[in-house]
């Protein structure tokens, strides 16, 4: 009987090719909206775990503001400290580096969002002052040239540069810009050294990618900045051995001695900033997929309209069938599986096309959308859940006429 | 005992000041094998009598029973399944689905009962084959003929082996050449056994049937009981009679369309008419109601 009921909706679905192909489009778009922002969503908080996880669980992170009861849920994430000059010092870097527990500490002070390089310049590279800690903690090698390190000799030369991939690739159009000068804030700087490209990570939620970075040392960025430094955090990876939680406690006395007691800064584990960028990425996603919903539910409407004018268009086959024996739960059924084809075949298509769509994306764009079975899962259930919601209406009309009106009806 | 019975069976349609009755105590029982032909004019009540028998329809009041089993108040899945496998319906225009081939209309059916695709296929073909319309099987119903498609609609309405078939003016939408062979091919199901009740309007298709009931305004007021073979004896007079309206009558203030009433002198004869007070009394049930 379902062969039989799949067959029917088939062909009657193709005697109305059109109809049949809108309705689905309602279906289509929602299914590849949810697919596609829930995979964005997932992808970017891949991206970002990744980024987190390379730091290695001894890496903390010091940030400008108080964040209030992170230990309970993070949700009051404090983001107006983002907008607040920092509170941190090149002195807290100083007093956490000098901690015995501490093995390296290393600042981002953020310098300028603009460079100009030989050809072109642009303002979307993330410039900041850092100490040659920072190497070790990101566990970043050159490709070509390289990084500025702490001995003596290259100390004295203070004007050089450390560029991510993407800058080479913009500013200089060559993968390989070593001994190029790069000017910054008026000052001109020598490239020493270029990152490789790295995924897209992040270094923080403040959203600076390393491959449009550039790095130049601490005491350039304050004689740039006239001392006005604004460092966003700083990493302080933990000597190996030494507890994590003994380590906070350090840092957090540390810094609020320097600060004369006052808790304006927050010392975050890895698991405190996971749990931080999780959050925000998860808030994001559901918040977009739930308009992405709203655009199912319509495509499901969509599906109810159409099955409620192809009720009262097949009156007169309805009262054929029943007259010949079929029961309201037959025709129930006819329709059902008439409604289910549409939004499955919808679902199917969706999926599809959200495919083409990442796989669009991370050919052409810095996203890494990551479609998992779960996202996958869900959409068809949703869409199925839809189409059984959204046609039963119609098919209980269907199944409950009357035989002789609808036999008499056009 | 009878395959049909209805006893004092009436059916009222919409409410208030619309109200018609369509069928006004009707008893009736008919035996098996019989091809009963219904005559009358149109609004008469025909087609409400056979959309009963063929459970298409409740009464509003009275009692059905098909093969000895009260089945007016059964509910519609299991009036559904009566029709599937007692009821076999031949429309008068024809009612195939049209975007089935003739092969999947005929054994539709059979799908309704659960049977598995090839068999009913195989018992669609040979009723096709009966019908001699094997060579079509693979038609959709817009490339048949009229008669054909009649022919395929006969097919599915015996491929459950019913015990009644229902014929609504089978030929009214068929030439005389197409007309002779849907008839002969009812001929032929009456010979081996079946019942079937026709309605229709041409006095000459009741030389097929055994018995003729004529009806009007919702009664049966004629029943009679006709050798095969030939015309019923009033069948011709009901639709062919000019209703003459006499000077005696014009004095009176009557008109002949009032007087002539067919029925009267059938009923005279055949004595089956209900005694008078019973009707008047449902007429005045129903004229309350409209007050």
């Amino acid at each position: 009987m379902w062969s039989g009921n799949l067959k029917n909706a088939l062909s009657s679905l193709r005697q109305s090719r059109w109809r049949t192909t809108f309705t689905m489009l309602g279906i289509i778009i929602g299914v590849v909206s949810v697919v596609t922002i829930v995979s964005l969503g997932d992808g970017l908080k891949r991206q970002v775990t990744g980024q987190i996880s390379r730091l290695g669980s001894n890496v903390l992170t010091v940030r400008p503001g108080k964040v209030d009861g992170r230990h309970s849920s993070l949700s009051n994430l404090n983001l107006y400290s983002y907008l607040a000059p920092s509170t941190l010092t090149q002195n807290d870097v100083t007093s956490i580096q000098n901690l015995p527990s501490v093995q390296t500490a290393a600042p981002i002070d953020f310098v300028s969002n603009s460079a100009q390089g030989s050809d072109d310049e642009s303002g979307d590279v993330f410039v900041a002052g850092t100490s040659p800690g920072l190497w070790d903690i990101l566990h970043e090698q050159a490709a070509y040239g390289s990084l500025f390190s702490s001995d003596s000799s290259t100390d004295q030369q203070n004007n050089i540069a450390v560029v991510g991939s993407d800058i080479a690739s913009k500013l200089y159009r060559s993968i390989n810009p070593v001994g190029e000068s790069i000017r910054i804030n008026g000052q001109s700087f020598t490239i020493y050294g270029v990152l490789p490209p790295s995924a897209g990570s992040l270094l923080s939620v403040t959203g600076a990618d390393l491959n449009s970075s550039v790095f130049i040392p601490e005491s350039a960025a304050q004689s740039l900045t006239n001392n006005h430094s604004n460092i966003l955090q700083i990493f302080a990876q933990t000597r190996s051995g030494s507890n994590l939680d003994n380590s906070v406690k350090a840092i957090q006395q540390a810094v609020s001695t320097s600060h004369n007691g006052v808790n304006d800064f927050t010392v975050l584990k890895q698991s405190d900033l996971l749990a931080v960028s999780d959050q925000l990425v998860g808030t994001v996603t559901s918040f977009m997929s739930g308009i992405a919903a709203i655009a199912l539910v319509v495509g499901g409407i969509g599906i109810m309209n159409i099955m409620l004018v192809s009720v009262s268009e097949r009156t007169r086959e309805i009262g054929i069938r029943k007259a010949i024996g079929a029961t309201n739960r037959q025709i129930l059924n006819q329709f059902l599986v008439e409604g289910l084809v549409l939004t499955v075949g919808g679902s199917v298509i969706g999926i599809g096309v959200a495919m083409l769509i990442n796989f669009l994306l991370r050919l052409y764009s810095s996203w890494r959308p990551a479609v998992s079975i779960p996202v996958i899962i869900l959409a068809v259930g949703i869409s199925l859940a839809a189409g059984i919601l959204f046609s039963i209406a119609p098919a209980l009309k269907a199944a409950r006429k009357n035989p002789i009106d609808a036999l008499r009806g056009e | 005992m009878a395959l049909i019975e209805i006893a004092e069976t009436s059916k009222l349609y919409g409410f208030g000041d619309a109200t018609t009755l369509a069928l006004d105590e009707v008893t009736l029982s008919v035996e098996r094998g019989e091809f009963v032909a219904v005559m009358g004019p149109s609004g008469s009540g025909k087609t409400t009598l056979l959309n009963l028998i063929g459970l298409l329809d409740q009464p509003t009041h009275g009692d059905y029973k098909l093969d000895g089993r009260l089945v007016s108040r059964l509910s519609s899945n299991q009036q559904a399944k009566l029709r599937r496998d007692y009821i076999g319906f031949v429309f008068q225009s024809f009612n195939l689905l049209p975007r089935l081939n003739v092969l999947d209309n005929v054994s539709l059916p059979l799908a309704y009962k659960g049977m598995p695709p090839v068999r009913r296929a195989k018992r669609a073909s040979d009723i096709l084959e009966l019908v001699g319309m094997r060579d079509r099987e693979y038609f959709k119903p817009h490339q048949l003929s009229s008669g054909q498609a009649q022919r395929a609609a006969i097919a599915r309405a015996l491929i459950n082996k019913p015990r009644i078939i229902i014929a609504d003016e089978p030929t009214g939408n068929l030439d005389s050449h197409d007309s002779k062979v849907v008839m002969e091919l009812f001929a032929e199901i009456h010979r081996q056994g079946n019942t079937i009740m026709l309605v229709t309007h041409n006095p000459e298709l009741t030389r097929y049937a055994n018995r003729v009931l004529y009806m009007y305004d919702g009664m049966i007021v004629g029943d009679e009981q006709t050798p095969i073979g030939h015309m019923a004896r009033h069948a011709r007079r009901i639709y062919f009679k000019k209703p003459r309206t006499t000077d005696d009558d014009i004095a009176a203030g009557v008109s002949a369309l009032l007087k002539d009433v067919p029925g009267q002198e059938v009923t005279a004869k055949s004595q089956k008419r209900k005694p008078q007070g019973r009707k008047r009394g449902l007429k005045q049930k129903v004229s309350r109601g409209r007050r």
